[in-house]
């Protein structure tokens, strides 16, 4: 029986396919507005989070302590972590490397070139500590950070804007007129996060920076340490043990705040995953209301067509159909209309949404439960609107219906 | 042959409720038996009632009081299923305005009360076909009905009456919209089924489609007033209301 109903509501459809076809567009838009804004919000989640990954999402930041006046967040504190705090990092169990940061921006000079970029001050776990390798040559020791040798190694976009095709390997560069030695050079990184040069970059010993480039009057602090785990797992057993270990150097009494802040990767991880959530449900939420308004147009369409049909339903009433059937088929053909216009949505908008994706050259996922959501709230749309259609042609009283012009 | 009563009417009351707690007693105390294979014509003038009457027997309507029994079911105790189901098993209709569905085949047309009945879709064509040669529309199946004159299309509605195989078929004002020209070979159709064997029971306020009929039965006002052979009517043989 389910199967002659289903016929006979296929029929029906398929003999007005403009109207049909204008009827199933809003369900049609609406699944795939949701797709494809879902999948936008994964895309962006998606991106960020491999972006962050990509730096090692095993790496904890330690910088000074935010101040607080008053309730009120303010700018950083003081530096207050040393590099005689780092080096005792290092020691901790679970960690693989440990360095810090001192920074200053400079014009590099190479013969007739010239470029801008940041001079970074630090130790040779840097490489560690941004997951990258040594392309060419060798990084500086922790021996030539102690006797602050001039020795600089630098990234590619220093290789190719100073030296072109040259090998800088042993060639000297100018940094404020002081001469530094290459000897080493940083595989590509490629972009960052927010489309920054990650190759634009030289890395030198942090006591020659504070000697040579970047004079400070407490030249032991530092104003950002980062600390690398063995393992992800392992990542809030460090920090506990880093606060800890912390806490004893800096002499902190009981209760007495403390004077720097530990933040993991996976946190700042998180967060952005719940950015990128919160964005995908808005967007849903903003495309299911053309859902809404396409569901009005099947129940509109619905009822006319029960009006239009009066006749016919009489007609069918008189040879013979149970009134459950005449429901059953309304039914149906409201059910067959938004689960075709949601399917060719769906198809539709994973279509538009990897076009986008290709040609904005990011990577997008299909979403499933996005597809399988709002497919099944398009055949709970097309049951919903469907129903007081059916139901009028249901009542439909077969003498009445027989008279109607 | 022994005459078996394919509808059984006994003390017919039917009455209209309206809103405002009024009501119409629209046919009043009807009596009479059709047996299998008469051709009658339900005839009276407009408002007589003798629609009403028409479709408490083709089981669209229920009667207010008494009894009806249609080929041995007792209509009375019946909801609305069961009606459809009746309707659908022992019923054939024809229309005044045919009530063809215009985007169908003329074959889905005739072959529509067996999909009701839960028929395989190849019996119901082979069916349909059987149909349409009894009524001299073989070759037209695949066609739709709006690519056919009128009295054609009324062939079809005939034809898809016939194809449930009914106890007996009603036909209201089935040549009401039809020139005299083609409403003689409808009638002449149903002449010929009739002759078949096939019950028929015709409503019309036309006497020259009465003159198809055998037998008679005339309302006015609600009631029955003249029963009998329609070659014996006269305007003065009607019995008071």
């Amino acid at each position: 029986m389910l199967k002659a109903i289903l016929k006979e509501a296929w029929i029906s459809i398929t003999s007005y396919k403009l109207r049909t076809f204008l009827t199933m567009l809003g369900i049609l838009i609406g699944v795939a507005a949701v797709v494809m804004m879902v999948s936008a919000g994964q895309a962006v989640q998606l991106h960020i989070t491999k972006s962050f990954s990509s730096m090692g999402s095993n790496r904890i930041f330690i910088s000074p302590a935010e101040l607080v006046t008053g309730g009120v967040r303010g700018a950083r504190g003081l530096p207050s972590v040393t590099v005689d705090d780092v080096k005792a990092l290092k020691e901790l169990k679970g960690v693989k490397a440990a360095s810090y940061e001192g920074r200053t921006a400079v014009q590099v000079v190479y013969g007739s070139n010239n470029y801008g970029t940041s001079v970074y001050g630090t130790n040779p776990d840097i490489l560690e500590v941004n997951n990258s390798e040594i392309e060419d040559g060798v990084m500086f020791t922790q021996k030539d950070v102690k006797s602050a040798r001039p020795y600089a190694v630098i990234g590619q976009t220093m290789v190719n804007e100073l030296f072109g095709l040259q090998n800088p390997i042993g060639k000297t560069i100018r940094l404020k007129g002081q001469p530094f030695k290459v000897i080493g050079t940083v595989k590509e990184q490629g972009d960052g996060l927010f489309g920054n040069d990650m190759d634009n970059f030289i890395y030198i010993p942090y006591t020659t920076l504070r000697q040579r480039l970047a004079g400070s009057d407490r030249p032991q602090y530092v104003n950002m340490a980062y600390v690398v785990a063995k393992s992800e797992q392992e990542i809030d057993a460090v920090s506990k043990r880093i606060e800890y270990l912390l806490r004893a150097r800096h002499r902190l009494k009981e209760g007495e705040k403390n004077d720097f802040q530990i933040r993991p990767m996976t946190d700042f991880i998180n967060k952005v995953r719940n950015v990128g959530f919160v964005l995908s449900m808005l967007l849903a939420v903003i495309a299911s209301i053309s859902l809404i308004v396409g569901s009005i147009g099947i129940m509109n369409m619905m009822l006319v067509s029960v009006t239009e049909r009066t006749r016919e339903i009489g007609t069918r009433k008189a040879l013979g159909a149970p009134n459950n059937w005449i429901m059953t088929q309304f039914l149906a053909e409201s059910i067959l209309i938004s689960f075709i216009g949601s399917f060719i949505g769906m198809i539709l908008g994973i279509i538009i949404s990897q076009l986008a994706g290709t040609i904005l050259g990011y990577e997008v996922p299909i979403s499933i439960w996005a597809v399988v959501v709002s497919v099944s709230v398009a055949i709970i749309v097309g049951i919903v609107s469907g129903l007081m259609p059916a139901l009028k042609a249901m009542r439909l009283n077969p003498i009445d219906a027989l008279r109607y012009q | 042959m022994r005459k078996t009563p394919v509808i059984e009417v006994k003390n017919l009351y039917k009455t209209y409720f309206m809103e405002g707690g009024n009501s119409q007693l629209v046919l009043k105390n009807i009596n009479f038996k059709i047996n299998e294979g008469e051709f009658v014509a339900i005839m009276g003038p407009s408002g007589s009632g003798k629609s009403t009457l028409m479709n408490i027997l083709g089981c669209l309507d229920k009667p207010t009081k008494g009894s009806y029994v249609l080929d041995g079911y007792d209509i009375e105790n019946k909801n609305d299923i069961e009606l459809a189901k009746i309707r659908g098993q022992k019923i054939g209709f024809v229309f005044q305005n045919f009530n063809l569905m215009m985007k169908r085949t003329i074959a889905d047309n005739v072959s529509l009360p067996l999909v009701y009945q839960n028929i395989k879709e190849k019996e119901r064509y082979k069916r349909a076909l059987q149909m349409l040669k009894k009524v001299g529309l073989l070759g037209y199946q695949k066609r739709p009905p709006s690519q056919i004159s009128g009295g054609m299309q009324q062939r079809v509605a005939i034809a898809r009456a016939l194809v449930n195989n009914p106890s007996i078929i009603f036909a209201d004002e089935p040549t009401g919209n039809l020139d005299s020209k083609t409403s003689d070979e409808i009638m002449e159709l149903f002449t010929e089924l009739n002759k078949q064997g096939i019950t028929i029971v015709l409503v019309t306020h036309e006497d020259d489609v009465a003159n198809y009929a055998t037998r008679m039965i005339k309302i006015s006002d609600g009631c029955k007033v003249y029963d009998g052979l329609r070659k014996d009517y006269s305007k003065e043989k009607e019995t008071k209301c």
